[in-house]
């Protein structure tokens, strides 16, 4: 098992069937996000936090084009199955003890965010030798660094005044997502033969 | 590799030197983890001390609570970690944040340990630093951990140490990014958002402690630190010369080694603060020399002071130092 991705090539980039599995991983945790922040924004923003809750999506949406397009895809005869996976992880599933469904579904959403953007950090994983200026590497390091960014409107919303209540039920849901996606990001890597851990 | 469970939290702390030889137990700053403490750590083993150095919660490879870290964890942990280190006397010193933390210990568990060493630290917040606080929040949100890194290393070093240490700052900045959580920063850094002064409690530390603050420090200007010698009854303050915020990277030695005969002497009984003012020497061993009398020593400019000296700022020899 090696600690991070390749071996790179000669040019120091990334093997393919690693950026292709990666790739998808990514794209399918923050195309969930994307989907989720499109079903709860109305068509006409009225309230402030709505605002971030746009460009949010908008992020989102920028992550997925360029993984699109930064990535060298080949074909993974896993993926389907793998997709199928972590899909099924990306369901909604409300916080129990919430308020009401929607409340609680609002917290679980913030909750696979928080996890997502924190707990998935792909440049990590990048050889010191990689080449800065390859597309896929360079999609690495920016979505790791535009996740600390997207991190925050979950942090703002988890940790505010209104959720103080059920403080210990929201820690509790944030902490499952947490283990959730990292479970799914650790084998989906040992998969590659890499080490997240 | 040890880990220390702390109220189903895993802490990973180190213990090395001497198993019967009093013990040391250092607390990090904000963005530091265990590995950062070698030097000074081999220091202080190097003079007979069992060292426990650990990462706090939210840092390195201790448990990193995803939304909450309360200051009062972080003393719990301390507090189990020094149980866990047996009857041997047990030194607590700690850097900025980290000395907040051994601050707050020392304050609610005053009979548990020999002696304090709060370096670069302070127990209360104006609005300086407040503001310097908040800013390098905001760093951390709109820049991640590099860019509060970036800020970090000239807030925290001297010149000269900058410009020797040139090659291996990107490997530091590297390293401190791949161990540190933006997420786990920010919990940490918030848990100073409903801070309390502790300065009204300082008086109830009994237990011997040296201050250490370095000559130029400041992201935690002198008056910060004075305040803690002006409140603890038994304190001593101790001036590095040239040293910035971060002096137990950038002098490790010395300031190891100035802990290390604090400890000497409190177990000797050769112990005396006094609330006294000193000035640190320029390499470890050399001879620690009373501030100046009559002079200001919360000022760069050499300023008379109005009243006659008094046994507080002009102390008479009576350690072994």
């Amino acid at each position: 098992m090696n600690a991070l991705l390749g071996p790179i090539d000669h040019a120091g980039r990334i093997p393919p069937t690693q950026q292709t599995r990666v790739a998808a991983f990514l794209m399918s945790a923050h195309g969930a996000q994307a989907r989720q922040l499109a079903i709860t924004m109305p068509m006409r923003l009225s309230e402030p936090w709505q605002v971030e809750l746009h460009a949010q999506y908008c992020r989102e949406l920028e992550i997925l084009s360029l993984l699109a397009r930064a990535t060298s895809w080949v074909p993974d005869p896993q993926l389907a199955f793998l997709l199928w996976r972590w899909e099924q992880t990306w369901l909604p599933r409300p916080m129990p003890g919430a308020a009401d469904h929607m409340h609680g579904l609002l917290v679980d959403m913030a909750a696979l965010g928080h996890a997502i953007h924190a707990g998935v950090r792909p440049a990590a994983l990048l050889p010191e030798d990689a080449a800065p200026l390859d597309p896929f590497v360079q999609a690495m390091r920016r979505i790791e660094f535009e996740s600390g960014r997207l991190l925050q409107a979950q942090i703002v919303f988890l940790k505010g005044p209104q959720l103080s209540d059920v403080r210990d039920a929201v820690a509790g849901a944030v902490e499952r997502r947490h283990e959730e996606v990292r479970e799914l990001w650790t084998s989906m890597l040992q998969s590659l033969n890499v080490g997240a851990d | 590799m040890p880990w220390l469970e702390c109220n189903s939290r895993r802490i990973h702390y180190e213990l090395t030197g001497p198993e019967d030889g009093p013990a040391c137990v250092l607390v990090n700053g904000l963005t530091q983890y265990i590995k950062l403490w070698l030097p000074f750590r081999d220091t202080l083993v190097a003079r007979g001390f069992r060292v426990a150095s650990y990462d706090m919660l939210g840092q390195g490879q201790s448990d990193k609570p995803r939304l909450f870290i309360e200051q009062d964890e972080q003393v719990n942990v301390l507090r189990d970690l020094i149980a866990a280190l047996g009857p041997s006397p047990v030194f607590v010193g700690g850097i900025s944040f980290g000395g907040v933390i051994a601050l707050r210990y020392a304050i609610e568990h005053p009979d548990t340990i020999a002696g304090l060493v709060p370096m670069s630290s302070f127990a209360e917040i104006p609005p300086q630093l407040m503001r310097l606080g908040m800013a390098m929040r905001t760093a951390l949100i709109l820049g991640g951990t590099t860019y509060l890194q970036d800020l970090l290393f000239p807030m925290n070093f001297s010149n000269a140490w900058l410009e020797a240490k040139a090659d291996l700052i990107g490997l530091a900045t590297h390293r401190g990014w791949l161990i540190n959580d933006v997420y786990a920063l920010q919990n940490l850094m918030d848990s100073f958002l409903t801070f309390e002064p502790l300065t009204a409690k300082l008086p109830l530390i009994r237990t011997p402690t040296m201050i250490m603050t370095g000559e130029f420090d400041f992201l935690v200007p002198r008056p910060l630190q004075d305040s803690l010698r002006a409140n603890i009854p038994d304190s001593a303050l101790v001036i590095i010369p040239h040293a910035y915020h971060a002096f137990t990277l950038e002098r490790a030695e010395l300031a190891a080694d100035l802990m290390a005969r604090f400890a000497r002497d409190v177990m000797a009984g050769r112990w005396y603060g006094k609330k006294s003012i000193w000035v640190a020497p320029d390499e470890p061993g050399g001879e620690i020399t009373p501030f100046p009398a009559g002079f200001d020593h919360l000022r760069s400019i050499p300023i008379r002071l109005p009243e006659p000296q008094t046994s507080e700022t002009a102390p008479q020899r009576e350690s072994a130092w």
